[in-house]
């Protein structure tokens, strides 16, 4: 009796403990971001550096406020929605089925193979000036950036999550007389949701860069462009709402990604 | 044995089983001239020192590695591949670790296209003998390693198979679990009276679960000895401390030291 009240109780003391220092840290966190918001204010306040560089907290929610009331900036936003998610879902809707098949058959892998991995690491977005004079300066040269940028990493993470496959699971699966077909199903695909979620991770940062950058360089449109243009015309204060938006977007997208991460690996050792 | 008339559940005629090591490029003979009848409802363990081809043959009765000669007949059927009527226990729990207990142990009757309120009912019942009930919502991490192998048992029991192979399912386990994994299945087999053979290496468990334990020798594989173990059942554990045990235990560490001593490893 008393040993396993002894037993029961060490973990219990345990998570207390684990809650008490995850509360702390959050504090810590919160307090370092208002030291940081304070300080860049009063240097932005007396003039330390040129406010024309880093603007200011307080000048920043004010041009949020305005921006955020004009249709016009909503547009904007609207725009690089649409070309950032119509991007995205198709690198997707591409990358997963390709990078599983070419995880599941050596032939297809070894054909793609070598432009996966070159074009893995060139940066995509030196190909732009490419990109606008065959699709325009319009959305359809952005949802190709966002494409190409988010594309080989998810490819690359399917790639690798079939080929990290429990030999064990299946010849356990075989002996039971399994089909390939069933062998892929019941334990290719599950095993490759926490590397697909990985590279789908890694996708959005890149095409999060790829909308930014292809607006920059040519459009008429978007969070990009307004970004560029207040930067042209020294109104520093509505190109850090452009930097902002951006983040939090990333942010909110990572957020629910880990979301749909927690409800798929639930059965997973914390 | 009893019924020397009746048709043996399992043959193993003259077989042979040759692979190209692709390392060095050679044929290796893995087994060799292998005959050997079962009988249904036999429990069969087979020991011998490593290398002596001791798994080749089980994956050549579950149908994972073709015989290069000779055939092994499965209720008088030659067996080409894996079948619905064999099941293995593996070495390692080979659970899916997204799976839940439950979920694992339907796994097999699931790949046979075979799920129906009837296997559901009777994985309930597997579960149970194997000392898993109140586990089946569990997921694999969240189980020791013995009860890991207690899953892996009772899926390849639910299929319900002829023939029960079972390849050092407790070899990773610490020695206590071990023990006590052996009454376990000396308790499951009773019930269930499955033909099973069971792959081991060590001796002690081998006379304890078997009705007879066939000792294999080494390069190339093939079988030195045919033992009877005649110890009553149920056994329990501290059997393995009669004399009459131990005589058994002494005899097939002499055989595998002379073979060994063949080799020139002793």
């Amino acid at each position: 009796m008393s040993k396993t009240e002894m037993t029961s109780t060490i973990p219990v003391k345990n998570k207390s403990l684990k809650i008490k220092t995850k509360k702390s840290t959050v504090w810590i966190s919160v307090t370092s971001v208002i030291l940081f918001l304070i300080s860049w204010e009063l240097i932005s306040y007396y003039k330390l550096i040129n406010p024309l560089f880093i603007s200011s907290p307080i000048k920043i929610v004010e041009a949020a406020t305005t921006l955020f009331a004009d249709p016009r900036y909503w547009q904007h936003l609207g725009v690089s929605a649409y070309e950032f998610s119509l991007g995205f879902i198709l690198a997707m809707a591409i990358g997963i089925p390709i990078g599983i098949f070419a995880g599941w058959n050596r032939i297809f892998n070894s054909i793609i193979s070598p432009f996966v991995s070159a074009l893995y690491v060139t940066p995509k977005v030196a190909l732009l000036p490419i990109i606008i004079i065959a699709f325009g300066i319009g959305a359809a040269s952005k949802i190709v950036v966002v494409f190409l940028m988010a594309f080989f990493p998810i490819v690359m993470s399917a790639q690798k999550a079939m080929s990290t496959l429990d030999q064990n699971l299946i010849k356990a699966a075989r002996s039971f007389t399994a089909s390939e077909f069933q062998i892929f199903k019941t334990i290719a695909l599950p095993s490759t949701v926490p590397f697909l979620l990985n590279g789908i991770r890694l996708g959005l940062g890149q095409g999060l860069i790829a909308i930014v950058v292809g607006e920059m360089y040519a459009s008429t449109a978007g969070i990009g462009y307004h970004l560029t243009h207040a930067g042209q015309n020294l109104k520093t204060a509505e190109m850090f709402v452009g930097v902002v938006v951006i983040a939090v977007s990333g942010v909110i997208l990572t957020g629910i990604i880990g979301l749909i991460e927690k409800r798929f690996s639930s059965w997973k050792p914390e | 044995m009893k019924d020397t008339q009746s048709l043996p559940k399992l043959q193993s005629q003259f077989l042979d089983v040759t692979y190209m090591n692709h390392k060095t490029g050679q044929e290796v003979t893995a087994l060799k001239n292998i005959n050997l009848s079962i009988q249904e409802g036999e429990f069969i363990c087979i020991v011998g020192p490593s290398g002596c081809g001791k798994t080749t043959f089980l994956n050549t009765v579950i149908g994972f590695i073709e015989p290069s000669n000779g055939s092994i007949l499965l209720d008088n059927k030659k067996i080409v591949g894996p079948g619905k009527d064999r099941s293995m226990v593996f070495q390692s729990p080979s659970l899916l670790p997204w799976r839940n207990v439950m979920d694992n142990v339907l796994y097999g009757v699931e790949l046979q296209k075979r799920l129906s309120p009837d296997t559901r009912e009777l994985a309930k019942t597997y579960i149970e003998m194997v000392g898993l009930k109140g586990f089946e919502s569990h997921y694999p991490h969240e189980l020791s390693g013995g009860m890991q192998q207690r899953v892996n048992l009772a899926r390849a029991l639910t299929v319900e198979p002829s023939l029960l192979l079972l390849d050092e399912p407790f070899s990773a386990l610490d020695a206590q679990t071990r023990e006590f994994m052996q009454q376990e299945l000396v308790r499951i087999w009773s019930e269930t009276k499955k033909t099973s053979i069971f792959i081991t290496h060590q001796i002690d468990e081998a006379v304890f679960l078997a009705d007879r334990v066939f000792v294999f020798g080494a390069r190339p594989g093939h079988l030195v000895e045919d033992i009877s173990i005649d110890l009553v059942r149920p056994r329990e554990l501290k059997i393995k401390r009669e004399p009459h045990f131990l005589q058994y235990v002494d005899r097939i560490w002499q055989l595998i030291e002379n073979e060994s001593a063949k080799q020139g490893f002793a």
